[in-house]
């Protein structure tokens, strides 16, 4: 048997190569399919991977809560509105944190809070830099480093402000800012530290904080009636070997604190590495139609052209029947011809992907694309499925072809 | 296969094959009662259209008669699965067609490894077959030629040579020699000829007279029905025939052949018609 498979793979080469532009024009469809596969794995693999270095560099003892039952992560249906909007309401609250302070394990609490508005320093304005209000922990938490000044901390004023260096070059033209002022929704702040770039717009915070204003948490409180709105407590365990037993805590002291309602969420290593954009999961979820799509229209193009192929070659089935081909053997013929389709479909989609995926990258993301054996194996892996599920029906149709009645056909 | 070596190779009773249906419905075969034991070399002549390629195919197994039994080596094979049928063409079974049915595609020296593929042989040891093969009917420059490069007696000795290639043990050829002058054609006969005598059976169909000298036997059909059969009306004649025939062929020189297969023509081939 395998003897004939070799013999069957040369055949389907051979007749494959003899109408070339049929095709390729029949390999298109799952090109393009498994192209967008690799396309969104590689890319949201190579995210994930940003944030997990992130993580395991600050030594892999990062937990994150956030507002909301499920891990926003895997909610499809959020896609489609622009913000998440459990954020804007959020559940936690600055009791929260000092819950989780007592946990035991836990080194440093941090909350993010971000505050909406305009930043503006004379002319310049800015109306989507992340104002974010937190405690001083976000230093150690986050690993941010101060290149010129201080960080916020417990004896600075309120209408201070620490910001990132992109933000001092948009606001003052240099990243040499500080004792400038500036307004914050109207009102006055005092830059008193500026951040070193850290080119890291992909972060577990969701905060690029290269174009972010860090104001301390009583000064944010203050845009917002005195409240809290906190949406992500960073949590920062001793070391790495207690932060289940942080996770578990966090998870108890907040179910004690909210009555055991589940309206929070706590994060850690794989959960909190998923990319969290919005606009991310949107283009996802459309490479992924078009991935469906693709590969179901090509699927067809597939069935379409092995049916034409078998009729083409009745004939020939004819004289492989009279010469001693069992049914089987003329499947399989026919089956290794789809799936040779399908299967060169998926390596020029993978090779496809893969460049688009750096073109994308080196355009307008800020880091590379992973490259993984799963994901080589998802992309071979669907296009062997189409080329077998689709090339299935022609090949049985061919192989039932009585010879007599075959022999007879003629072109 | 191996159930009763006695038994014939092939053994037909009121075999009928219709074609059409209603007004249109006429009978090809009409109730043809056929036995052909093992190592037979049987001519099958007759007027176009009487139904001699139908009746090949039934025997090929690549057609079903509508009525009546078909034993090969004592099973009917009606009883038996389509794998099965497949099994036997390709391990037992030799095919000339009538109208060649080389694979466009595929150039000579693969045409003519075909039937070995489906006998599960490795590549190499394939096309060295094939390749002795073609060189026996002196197509060795020919191996890499497309079927459409080919003369009409060319083509021919191809599928010939595809039919025999996987030794089989019965031939059943439709006017192997249809498209040949008659040197040729000889070189073709002593080809069967030589299978025919390691014991294997031939069927073969031919308008020209004058190969069925090659023949142990001589079956003329007309309208669907065996008209005469130098066997069932003169027993003997076949054994003397062939060892007459073996006899002299090794002796006589070509131009004596000629001759030679006329004789046939002459033989008693009583006609079943001419009892009555
Ligand atoms: N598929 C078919 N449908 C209808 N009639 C058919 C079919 N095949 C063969 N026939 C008819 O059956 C009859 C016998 O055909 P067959 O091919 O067996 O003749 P033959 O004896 O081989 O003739 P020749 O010597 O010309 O090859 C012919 O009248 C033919 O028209
Ligand atoms: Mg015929």
């Amino acid at each position: 048997m395998r003897l004939l498979v070799l013999n069957h793979i040369q055949n389907a080469y051979d007749s494959l190569r003899s109408t070339r532009m049929r095709t390729n024009l029949t390999m298109l469809g799952v090109t393009i399919g498994v192209a967008s596969i690799t396309l969104i794995l590689s890319l949201s693999g190579g995210a994930t991977k940003v944030i997990t270095d992130q993580v395991d560099e600050l030594g892999g003892n990062i937990a994150v809560v956030r507002p909301g039952d499920v891990p926003q992560t895997t909610r499809l249906d959020n896609i489609a509105s622009p913000m998440n909007h459990s954020y804007a309401t959020s559940s936690l609250t600055e009791r929260d944190m000092k819950a989780i302070r007592l946990v035991p394990g836990v080194e440093a609490v941090a909350p993010v809070m971000l505050v909406g508005g305009n930043v503006a320093a004379g002319n310049n304005s800015s109306s989507n830099t992340p104002i974010v209000a937190t405690t001083p922990d976000l230093i150690s938490i986050s690993n941010l480093t101060v290149k010129d000044g201080q960080f916020i901390d417990s004896v600075t004023n309120r209408d201070t402000a620490v910001i990132g260096a992109q933000l001092s070059v948009d606001l003052f033209g240099t990243d040499q800012s500080i004792g400038q002022n500036f307004k914050i929704r109207g009102q006055d702040f005092t830059v008193i530290g500026v951040l070193k770039r850290a080119n890291k717009p992909i972060n577990y915070n969701n905060i690029d904080f290269d174009h972010a204003a860090i104001v301390s948490l009583e000064s944010g409180k203050s845009f917002n009636q005195g409240v809290a709105q906190i949406q992500q407590i960073d949590i920062k365990a001793t070391d790495q070997n207690s932060l289940p037993s942080v996770v578990e805590g966090t998870k108890k002291a907040l179910g004690a604190a909210h009555k055991n309602e589940h309206d929070f969420s706590v994060l850690s290593g794989d959960d909190l590495s998923r990319p969290t954009s919005q606009l991310f999961f949107a283009v996802a979820a459309a490479m992924t139609a078009v991935a469906a799509i693709s590969l179901i229209v090509g699927g067809i193009g597939i069935m379409n052209i092995m049916l034409v192929t078998v009729a083409e070659r009745t004939r020939e089935i004819g004289i492989r029947k009279a010469l001693g081909a069992s049914n089987g053997h003329i499947t399989a013929q026919f089956l290794i011809e789809s799936l040779a389709i399908g299967i060169g479909g998926g390596l020029f989609g993978y090779i496809a992907g893969y460049l688009l995926a750096f073109i994308v990258s080196r355009s307008v993301l800020t880091f590379d694309p992973l490259f993984s054996w799963q994901i080589a194996g998802l992309a071979i892996g669907t296009s062997v499925v189409v080329g077998i599920l689709f090339g299935l029906y022609p090949a049985i149709r061919a192989s039932r072809k009585d010879p007599i009645e075959a022999l007879r056909q003629y072109h | 296969m191996k159930t009763n070596p006695d038994a014939p190779v092939i053994a037909l009773r009121g075999l009928k094959k219709r074609y059409g249906i209603g007004d249109a419905e006429h009978t090809v075969l009409d109730g043809v009662d056929l036995v052909i034991e093992k190592g037979e070399f049987i001519a099958i002549m007759g007027p176009s259209g009487c139904g001699k390629t139908t009746l090949l195919n039934i025997l090929g197994l690549l057609d079903r008669a509508d009525d009546g039994d078909y034993f090969l080596a004592d099973r009917s094979v009606e009883s038996l699965s389509a794998r099965r049928h497949a099994n036997i063409r390709s391990e037992q079974i030799g095919f000339v067609f009538q109208n060649f049915n080389l694979v466009p595609r595929l150039n000579v020296i693969e045409n003519v490894a075909l039937p070995l593929t489906y006998k599960g042989i490795r590549k190499t040891k394939r096309l060295q077959l094939a390749s002795k093969m073609l060189q026996t009917f002196h197509l060795s420059e020919r191996e890499y030629y497309m079927p459409w490069q080919l003369s009409g007696g060319q083509t021919q000795r191809v599928a010939i040579a595809r039919a025999l290639v996987n030794s089989p043990s019965i031939v059943l050829a439709d006017e192997p020699t249809g498209n040949l002058d008659s040197k040729a054609s000889h070189v073709i006969m002593e080809e069967l000829s030589d299978i025919h005598k390691r014991g294997n059976t031939i069927i073969m169909v031919t308008h020209n007279p004058s190969l069925t000298t090659y023949a142990s036997r001589v079956i003329t059909m007309l309208d669907g029905k065996i008209d005469s059969d130098t066997k069932t009306l003169q027993p003997t004649v076949k054994v003397d025939t062939t060892k007459k025939r073996l006899d002299t062929h090794a002796a006589e020189a070509p131009k004596e052949k000629t001759l030679r297969s006329r004789r046939p023509a002459k033989r008693k081939t009583i006609k079943k018609g001419a009892s009555k």
